[in-house]
Formats: C-alpha cells, sequence, structure tokens
C-alpha cells in the first residue's frame, strides 16, 4: 500500500491537486491546488462556507475528494480514514473538543493506545508524559485531571498534546485559538515554531487575521470553494487578507463609537461575590455606554454576570435605573429587562437540534401566543424580521439551529435575546468561531445598541475587539476586578498588565 | 402550502405508522378474522387504551429527559383507591358516585405524579432511582389496601360502571374515544403552546433551557403530573372492566409505556416527543401479542417473536431516517 | 436426647412468660414463617396462617404461635435466624424457594426445632419432620376429569399460568384425565396468573375460534378475566368455565349455583392451618404427625361449597 511506502519516507511536502468536492449536488471546492512544504506555517482563510473545513477534512482523511489527487512526498496516496493520515504522520486538531469529559487528562491523550506494563495500563508512564506534553503548551491542567473539570481553553490544549503525541509531518489546526486568551495563544505559537524547526509543516485555519500575519509563511486564501491565491505573508497586510476574502472593501471593521448618550446609570453593581469566582466586585454601565470586560480565562467574568442574572448564586447589592434589585432566576433578570446572551452557543444558547423559529421565540414563548397557543404566523414573521436585520443566511427555514454555520448561529442567537427587548444587553464572547465578515456586522449591530440608548456590556477575550468597540474597559484578574482603562488608556499593554498582575511589580 | 413536500417529508415521524400499516397487512393474513371491527377495534383497540394513554403521559416526562417507572404500581394504588372508595358507597351508589370516583382517581394519579416531580425537582434525585422507590411504595401501598388480596366491587355496581369499558359512542368504543381525545389535547399542549416547547427545550439540552429563562423544575414537575393525571385517566377506564384490582394490576405497565413511546419515535434521551407515534407505538405493541394468540406460533417462542418483531421496526425505522 | 432440649426450652419459655402456667402445662412457642402477600394466593395463606395461629392459641394454654411473612428468599433466611434466636420449639414453613432455603432451615434443624415444610419441597427432603402440600398433578386430574364428564366430545381451549413446575404438573395431570376422551383442546397459552392477560387471550381465542365448549384455565384469578372476556363477546357456545385454586369470589359462584361455573378444584391457602394444627398436636397433643400430607384438590360443587368459603379471607 502507498500508505506504507510513506511512514519510511521523512521529507517531501504534501499536495492536493485539482481536488473538487461536490455534495448532494452542489460543488464546495473547486479545482483547487495547493502545495504544503515541510518546514513552513501554511495559513489558509476564507469566510465561513468557503471550502477550508472541506479541504482540511480531505487532507486528514475524513473525507475523500469527488476528483483530484493528493500527493505527499512525491507520491500519490489516499486516506481511507483518518487513521490512515496519521499513519502518514499527517494529524488535524479538531477545533470543536473532541474528548471524553469523564476520563482525566492522561487518559484521554492515550486514549486508545495506552501504554502498559504487561496486561495492566501504566498510569504512572503516562502521566509523566502528560506533564511533559503539557507543560511544552504552557498547559497547567494535571494529568489526573477530569476533563470535564478544565476550562474550555485547557480542553483544547489537551487536544492539542493528543494530536501532538503520535508522529507527525503535517500538522493541522483548525481554529486553535478561538476559545484561548493571550497568554495560552502564545504558548501555542510557540509550540507552532518549534514544529516549524523540527522541519514539521503547519496547516493553520484562522479568523484572526494578524494573528496569521505574525505566525505564517505563506497563506491561501479561499472564497466559495475557489483558491483565490496563495501569497508570501509578507506580501499582505491584514485588511488585504481581509478584502481578498470578501472579494470586496472591507473598509474599517469597527463601527465609529458612538457618542454617550447621557450619563444616566443603567445598572450599578456594588460588592458583588460568586462563592468560589469572584469577591467583591463594584462597577456600573451607564446608558448608551459599552462597557468591556476583559481579563484571563478563569478571570470570574462569566461567573461575575452569571450570579448577577441569577444563572447562578451570588450575592451583593444590584440596582437597575436606581432601583434596588434582586434576580433569584434567570426570568427576573430577563422581565428586569437585563438579557445575557451566553459565551457557549452551542450548549447553552441554542437548541442545535431544533428548528430556527423555535429557537429564536425559546425565551419569549409567552409573547408569541394567540390564547393558550403559539401562533405559529407571528413566529414566521419574527423569523423574517430577525433574517433582516441580523442578516441571518439559512438554506432553508425548516432547517435546524445546528445546521447553521458559526456565524450565523451566533446572529441568531442574538436575535433571539433581542426579542427579550432589554436595555441593558450582556454579550459574552461574541465572536467567538465568527468569520470576519459576520464580526463585522456584529459589532455594528452592538455599536447600534449603544446608539439607541441601551447598556451593553462586551466580556471578550479578544483584546482588539474591545479596544476598537468599547468606551471604558473593566480588567478582571483571579476573581476581582484589578483595574480600568479608558481614553487614551485603552491599549492592549494596559490591559495586559492588569489582568496578568505585572502592573502592582512593575510599580 | 399545502403541496406534498417530498424533501421535509417527515419520515422519523411517519415510521410508527408506517410500520402499523404494516403489521396490520401482516395481520390479515394470519387470521381471517384478524381485519374485523370485533377484533381490531372492539377487543384490540379498548383494551390497549390503559397502556396508550399512560404512554401519552410517558411521552411528556420523556420528551423533558425524565422517566417514570412508578406509572404501573401507582396505576395499581389509584385502582387500589377508587374501588375502596366506590365500595365505601355501595349501598346507594349510582352514577353520581362512578363521577365522583373518576374525579377521585384522576386526582390520586396526579398527587402521585407530583409526588415523583417534587422528589425529582427539589429533592434532586435521579428520575431512575426516585420513581424505582415510588414503584416499590405504591405497589406496598396497595398490597396493604388490598389485604394482600384483590379489591372488588359488587357486580351490581360493576355493571352500571361496566359501559365506560365496553360501551361506544358513534359506533365507536369509549376507551377509543378517550385515547383519540387525551391525545389531541396532549397534541395540541407538546406542539402548540409555551409549555410544551419549554418540555421539549429542558429534555433536549437543560441548560439552553435555563439560559432562556426558563423554569425548568417548574416544567419537569408538571411533566410528572401530567403522567399522573394519564394514569388516573387510564384507571378510570380499566376499573369497570373487571371491577377488580389485584397484585398484578399495572405489573410492567411502566415498561409496555416506555416501549410504546420509543416505538412511536420519542427518544429515550429525550428532547422530542411524538404523541400520536406513542399511540401508534402502544396499538403496534398491542396488536403484535394480538397476532401471535391468533397464529399458530409455539407458545414456547411468543416473546421471542415479539421481541423479534420491535427489534426489526426498529431496524426498519432507523434506516429508513439515514435514507 | 430431643426431649431434654425440650424440657429445657418450655422452662426457658415459662419463664420468660412469666404466666402464671400450671406446672404440668406445657409451653410451646410455635413460628410460622411465610411469603409476604405478593399476590391473591399467598395473601390467602397470611390469612389462614393468623386465623389458625388465633384459634389454636385460644385452645391450647402455653402455646405461643409467631407469624412472620418476608418479601423474598434472601429476607426469610434472616427472619429464620432471627426467630430461632427468639428461642422456637417448631417451625412452619412455606419457603420462597427451596434452593435458597433449604441450608438456613437445616442450620434450624440443628438447634433441635421441630420443622413443618408446607406447599414447596425443599431440596433435602430429611430436614422436614413434617411436610404439608396441594397436588398439583391432580388439580389438573380433577378438572379435567369434570370436564370429560361434563362435556363429553367438546372443543376446549386452555390457559396456563407461567412456564414453572407447578404449570407443568397441572398440565400434565390435566392431558393424562383427557387422554382418549373426546375433548380436544383447541389452543394452550399463557395468561400469567393475571386476571388482565387472561382477559385479552380470552378474547384472542374468541375471534380465533368460531366454536369453544369449555375453557380451563388453572387458576382462579385468571377465570375473572375469562368470564368477563365471554361476557363482552356475547357469545354462547362456551358452556363451562373451570378454574382452579378455591378463591372466594369463585367459590361463591359455585355455591349459588352458577350455570357455566358449576364447580371449582381446591388448592388451598388454608393448606397452612393444616401445618400448624399438625404441629401443635404432634407436640402438645402427643399424637404421632411426623411424614408427608397430600392434600387432595377437592372438587368443590354446589353441595359442599359451603365448607370452603371464608368470606372475610383477603383470596
Amino acid at each position: 500500500m502507498a500508505a506504507d511506502q510513506i511512514q519510511h519516507t521523512h521529507s517531501g511536502s504534501l499536495s492536493v491537486q485539482n481536488a473538487r468536492m461536490d455534495f448532494a449536488g452542489n460543488t464546495v471546492l473547486h479545482d483547487v491546488s495547493l502545495e504544503f512544504r515541510r518546514g513552513e506555517v501554511h495559513a489558509i482563510i476564507g469566510e465561513n462556507g468557503a471550502g477550508k473545513s472541506t479541504l482540511m477534512k480531505i487532507l486528514g482523511g475524513y473525507l475523500s475528494a469527488t476528483q483530484g489527487q493528493l500527493n505527499l512526498a512525491n507520491a500519490d496516496v489516499q486516506f481511507s480514514s483518518p487513521k490512515a493520515a496519521e499513519h502518514a504522520g499527517i494529524v488535524l486538531v479538531h477545533q470543536e473538543i473532541l474528548l471524553a469529559p469523564h476520563l482525566t487528562v492522561a487518559q484521554n491523550i492515550f486514549l486508545g493506545r495506552e501504554l502498559r506494563r504487561g496486561l495492566l495500563a501504566d498510569d504512572r508512564a503516562m502521566n509523566a508524559q502528560t506533564t511533559a506534553a503539557l507543560e511544552d503548551l504552557g498547559c497547567k491542567a494535571n494529568p489526573t485531571d477530569r476533563v470535564e473539570n478544565l476550562s474550555i481553553a485547557n480542553r483544547q490544549l489537551v487536544q492539542i498534546a493528543r494530536a501532538l503525541s503520535g508522529e507527525h509531518h503535517f500538522v493541522i489546526f483548525d481554529e486553535p485559538t478561538a476559545t484561548l486568551t493571550p497568554v495560552e495563544s502564545e504558548a501555542l505559537f510557540k509550540v507552532i515554531a518549534r514544529l516549524k524547526e523540527q522541519s514539521c509543516g503547519v496547516i493553520y485555519i484562522s479568523h484572526k487575521l494578524d494573528e496569521v500575519k505574525r505566525i505564517s509563511d505563506r497563506v491561501s486564501i479561499l472564497r466559495d470553494g475557489k483558491l483565490v491565491g496563495t501569497y508570501t505573508t509578507d506580501d499582505l497586510t491584514p485588511m488585504q487578507m481581509a478584502t481578498l476574502m470578501v472579494g470586496r472593501e472591507m473598509g474599517e471593521l469597527y463601527p465609529p463609537k458612538p457618542s454617550p448618550h447621557n450619563t444616566t446609570t443603567a445598572l450599578q453593581i456594588e460588592n458583588f461575590s460568586v462563592a468560589g469566582f469572584v469577591h467583591h466586585a463594584s462597577f456600573s454601565v451607564m446608558q448608551g455606554e459599552i462597557l468591556g470586560f476583559a481579563g484571563l480565562i478563569g478571570a470570574g467574568r462569566t461567573e461575575l454576570f452569571e450570579g448577577i442574572l441569577g444563572l447562578r448564586a451570588g450575592h451583593g447589592r444590584v440596582l437597575k435605573n436606581g432601583a434596588v434589585v434582586e434576580f433569584k432566576t434567570p426570568r427576573q433578570a430577563m422581565d428586569a429587562g437585563i438579557a445575557y446572551v451566553t459565551e457557549d452557543r452551542k450548549g447553552k444558547g441554542l437548541l442545535l437540534a431544533s428548528p430556527l423559529t423555535n429557537n429564536l421565540t425559546l425565551a419569549t414563548a409567552e409573547k408569541f401566543t394567540s390564547g393558550f397557543l403559539m401562533d405559529r404566523g407571528r413566529e414566521e414573521k419574527a423569523l423574517d424580521e430577525a433574517f433582516n436585520e441580523f442578516d441571518i443566511r439559512a438554506k432553508s427555514r425548516k432547517m435546524d439551529a445546528g445546521q447553521l454555520s458559526g456565524g450565523n448561529q451566533q446572529k441568531l442567537l442574538l436575535a433571539k435575546m433581542m426579542l427579550l427587548n432589554p436595555d441593558v444587553v450582556v454579550v459574552d464572547e461574541p465572536t467567538r468561531g465568527v468569520d470576519i465578515g459576520a464580526k463585522k456586522q456584529i459589532y455594528e449591530f452592538i455599536a447600534g445598541l449603544a446608539k439607541a440608548g441601551k447598556a451593553v456590556v462586551v466580556i471578550s477575550s479578544e483584546m482588539p475587539e474591545l479596544i476598537g468597540l468599547c468606551h471604558r474597559i473593566l480588567v478582571m484578574r483571579n476573581g476581582a476586578i484589578a483595574g480600568e482603562v479608558t481614553g487614551s488608556n485603552i491599549t492592549e499593554n494596559q490591559i495586559v498588565m492588569l489582568a496578568t498582575g505585572t502592573q502592582k511589580e512593575a510599580a | 402550502m399545502p403541496t406534498f413536500d417530498f424533501k421535509n417529508f417527515d419520515v422519523r415521524g411517519a415510521a410508527p405508522f408506517i410500520a402499523l400499516v404494516a403489521l396490520i397487512i401482516l395481520g390479515s393474513f394470519v387470521h381471517p378474522n384478524f381485519l374485523t371491527f370485533d377484533n381490531l377495534i372492539q377487543n384490540v383497540a379498548t383494551r390497549t387504551s390503559f397502556i396508550a394513554i399512560i404512554a401519552i403521559g410517558a411521552t411528556f416526562v420523556m420528551a423533558a429527559g425524565g422517566l417514570d417507572l412508578s406509572v404501573g404500581s401507582m396505576a395499581a394504588f389509584t385502582a387500589g383507591v377508587m374501588l375502596l372508595f366506590l365500595k365505601s358507597q355501595e349501598v346507594d351508589a349510582g352514577i353520581g358516585t362512578i363521577a365522583l370516583a373518576i374525579g377521585l382517581a384522576i386526582v390520586v394519579g396526579g398527587l402521585c405524579g407530583l409526588a415523583n416531580g417534587l422528589i425529582i425537582t427539589v429533592g434532586k434525585i435521579e428520575p431512575f432511582i426516585a420513581t424505582l422507590g415510588t414503584m416499590v411504595i405504591l405497589r406496598s401501598l396497595f398490597t396493604y389496601l388490598a389485604n394482600g388480596g384483590s379489591i372488588s366491587i359488587s357486580p351490581a355496581l360493576k355493571d352500571i360502571y361496566a359501559p365506560v369499558y365496553k360501551g361506544t359512542l358513534l359506533g365507536l368504543p369509549i376507551p377509543l374515544l378517550v385515547i383519540l381525545a387525551v391525545a389531541a389535547l396532549c397534541a395540541l399542549i407538546l406542539y402548540r403552546t409555551p409549555f410544551g416547547r419549554h418540555v421539549v427545550a429542558v429534555g433536549s439540552n437543560e441548560d439552553v433551557a435555563r439560559y432562556s429563562g426558563i423554569s425548568t423544575n417548574r416544567i419537569k414537575l408538571w411533566s410528572y403530573i401530567i403522567q399522573g393525571l394519564c394514569v388516573g385517566v387510564a384507571i378510570t377506564l380499566y376499573v369497570p372492566r373487571l371491577g377488580s384490582a389485584n397484585s398484578a394490576t399495572g405489573l410492567y405497565w411502566e415498561l409496555q409505556a416506555i416501549t410504546a413511546v420509543v416505538v412511536g419515535g420519542t427518544l429515550l434521551r429525550g428532547g422530542a416527543g411524538r404523541i400520536w407515534g406513542t399511540v401508534a407505538g402502544a396499538f403496534f405493541l398491542e396488536i403484535i401479542g394480538n397476532i401471535l394468540t391468533l397464529s399458530n406460533v409455539n407458545v414456547y417462542l411468543i416473546g421471542a417473536v415479539q421481541g423479534a418483531i420491535i427489534i426489526i421496526a426498529m431496524l426498519v425505522q432507523r434506516s429508513l431516517r439515514r435514507a | 436426647m430431643k426431649r431434654r432440649q425440650f424440657g429445657f426450652a418450655a422452662a426457658a419459655a415459662a419463664v420468660a412468660a412469666a404466666t402464671g402456667a400450671k406446672a404440668d402445662d406445657m409451653a410451646l412457642t410455635v413460628a410460622v414463617s411465610i411469603p409476604a402477600a405478593d399476590h391473591g394466593w399467598t395473601g390467602g395463606v397470611v390469612y389462614h396462617a393468623e386465623r389458625i395461629a388465633k384459634a389454636l392459641e385460644a385452645t391450647h394454654k402455653g402455646l405461643k404461635v409467631i407469624v412472620k411473612t418476608s418479601p423474598d428468599g434472601a429476607s426469610q433466611a434472616s427472619a429464620l435466624e432471627d426467630l430461632t434466636t427468639q428461642g422456637i420449639n417448631a417451625l412452619v414453613v412455606l419457603p420462597h424457594n427451596s434452593d435458597e432455603l433449604t441450608g438456613p432451615l437445616k442450620a434450624v434443624k440443628a438447634k433441635g426445632v421441630f420443622i413443618t415444610v408446607v406447599d414447596r419441597a425443599l431440596s433435602d427432603p430429611t430436614i422436614n419432620d413434617i411436610y404439608v402440600a396441594g397436588n398439583n398433578p391432580a388439580l389438573g386430574k380433577v378438572a379435567g376429569d369434570y370436564m370429560k364428564g361434563a362435556l363429553g366430545k367438546a372443543d376446549v381451549v386452555i390457559i396456563r399460568g407461567m412456564p414453572i413446575v407447578i404449570d407443568e404438573e397441572r398440565q400434565k395431570g390435566f392431558a393424562d384425565a383427557i387422554a382418549g376422551s373426546e375433548i380436544k383442546v383447541l389452543d394452550s397459552q399463557f395468561g400469567n396468573w393475571s386476571r388482565d392477560d387472561a382477559f385479552k387471550v380470552m378474547q384472542d381465542y374468541l375471534t380465533k375460534y368460531p366454536k369453544i365448549d369449555g375453557v380451563w384455565c388453572q387458576d382462579d384469578d385468571m377465570a375473572v378475566g375469562v368470564l368477563e372476556a365471554i361476557k363482552n363477546a356475547n357469545r354462547t357456545d362456551v358452556k363451562l368455565v373451570v378454574g382452579g385454586a378455591g378463591m372466594k369470589e369463585m367459590v361463591k359462584k359455585v355455591s349459588d349455583g352458577d350455570t357455566m361455573m358449576p364447580i371449582n378444584v381446591l388448592y388451598p391457602p388454608a393448606m397452612v392451618g393444616t401445618a400448624i394444627e399438625l404441629t401443635v398436636a404432634g407436640l402438645m397433643d402427643k399424637v404421632p404427625v411426623r411424614g408427608r400430607y397430600i392434600l387432595d384438590a377437592t372438587l368443590v360443587t354446589k353441595e359442599n361449597a359451603a365448607e370452603f368459603y371464608f368470606p372475610d379471607s383477603p383470596f
């Protein structure tokens, strides 16, 4: 078999020639030819639906192309399964977390190829190797932690460690930093640099163009299933990349910050604590203001707002429009006009196996009734309006939410929460895993909310996003508000110093 | 849009009905009397009523991601309370007494469901364990009420009540009409009310439901109450049949109800409920038994054939879904 | 030796009870261990055990009868240990199953307790001093003989219980009785000793066969369902339904002269009473009782029905 030959070939590039992929009569990839070299970081960028994932799945053995040829080290190859691709040294690091939640970190990393001593699993050896692998990635998890207790970022790192634990000549990363904080991303970039030194080929898919600019050697751009071109990264600016991706001039990614309406405080929080996560946080947000929340993953930002909004236990004084309120259930917060758009749209935001209308009206079902029954006509009308207002693109009105792309899911989630007609909106990681076109639309929408006089809180781990959008940014560290940056002080440096606590040492 | 949309044709939803039709065609070859009004409607449809109505309730519980193993014992207990009430009123009992007893059975069923729901939501006990516990408790309470034997009402009183099981209205057996009425009402609740939407949301992803401001405990509680009310309704049809209940009453009904729900296309793990599928599933199970008794299959092998037909039906349903 | 132990136990019981029993009055403690009332027949066992216990205590001074029910074999084994610890002279036991309880009963026997086994035989027959049981093959035979005589040439259907030994024995007794007669068995299916299941099976029999002369079902619970199914179908061809075990509702029908159900065949739960009385008779009245007692499967007719009718029994 061809794959056997390849195993012993330790040099040479990976290429696809005239790859074409048809799904149910739709061509999602048209005659794409690309070459990936060892010792090089090759970025693939494109909007959602441009064909990046399909291409990666062909390379990784998850799909076989309708037409075209795969070539590794000058020999034609065919991968019948992901296992065959891994055998040939090509591994794919998935964007979705594909780990067994109840097993430990080490058990996951060695799942299916456990080290043994005699008949028994050699836990000591596996734990030791896991510790070393995680240290390389800058991950602080223990080999014996159960995966379900890890943060999403750590799970992603465990998944990367698992992919790299076998022999690899080409590593494909599918949006690896989508869930990582800047610090963790830095650790990953170091790993990528080392892979490169070891003359491994890295194929890097990302929506974050500044990252692409920074770490890649060459960049290929896909649009509507066709290859726009392959460029030397140094020759392009991120803005040029974006223009090539969308096929038109992008303009500014961030809309101008709307000038604050007035100085009426919409929501004021005093001494709010959430056991184990947040201690004595106090802040306020005004009508028409966009307030950012920055911090490392685990700093307590999400937990703070979940506590305030009745999604988890917490205590402290909460004033809405000057009146003291207490939210024991999420419904009470909603009724008071506060909407929370979760960071976990697949796990907590949308029913992936339910139709679009049912998702859209889930939080406001009582508003769509006539008598005791749901009024389907009005629901359909609400979906039309959501399609228009948020530019949601769905192949069919009857499809399930899970079949939408990430960006469209995020827009649907926003539309769902906006039906509550809130005057305070908390958006948590609003653009995670969302392509650049949809990102721009979401930013415009957030700015629009502020312009309409609503108070907006943006929790994000993407600093450019916070800097581009917010009037004011609070930085959390270890469950407390570490500081505030505003006006001309809003720089990445300032935020990182507050988030990591380096400021104190400097001062 | 009245045109038939092949692309969006709900194969999964239609599968139980296709299976039912296939089974009826099979049955018509087994015995000439199979395809008669007396057999299919007067006998089989009527005696399916208890399981069908209980399974409709189970559809709510399972769509919301729960499970109720106590329905069989709950049925026996409810029947016991109802029969004891009737016995106590025997001297000058009439239609009024029976109406009162029917109301009592439905209330008792609802209270049993409330108890299950409270143990599961407030007590935070896994539904499997909670309802396994109430299953044993209710069975024991029935044995206590029956003093270890059976509870029967006088033949005279039974004759007044009997038409509820044997009688017909517009040519159709009353229990069949009750199934249709309960199913229609429950389908309306599950598919067309905010509550129904919330049931499905809680079953498919409890976190999403919570983050959408839904009180998941309230939804779960009500799903168990509906289950209990359905058990009560089923019992008001069961008691007039023999006018008695004993330790075999309701035995394994929970398994039959759960099987009917799953055969009907509702997922065991929750997130979708199919009321009419459940009704079809209940008929499907009862008709298998009917066909096997009418056929000349070796009596010792009846169980094997029964199990095989259920598995084949599920396999066909699954392959249809993939197509 | 046995006598010495008895004397010791009796003295202990007498002291414990601290009653004013006369020195020559014998004190005796008998334990009765039976399954809890989990279906109609065992409900009858509990009822009769308590009835006879009370009656014997009234007539025998110094006698104490402890009736203990257990829901399953394992708890019956622990109950036996507890009873033995309390100090008993004799044990009347209807074991849940012989495999699980033969060992524990052997241990009780080793303590010198007089043992009477009811209905279900132990794997080691040397343990019991008295064995009292109904006659399963005879239950089938008496029913078969009666149907042969009453119907002559006829088509009958059978509803069996569950596939276990008792069912097999009854079935075989029936088959032997009708062998060579003009009775033709159309069908024979399981009704799980349940009214509801028997109702279904009977409905389907009535659909399947245009003419049925007689029905034999192994147990009176199932007969309840059978009678209702026939009534609902408005069929007049069925002339005879024979049940078994002597449930009070059915015995009442017999004594009232019901035409479709003119007889019953006994497999009486009251056999536990027979066992207790024999035990007490042997130990207190000093009459010889050791041995095996197989009760007749008595044919209950309109004439003798009153003898077997217990309106207060749950069965």
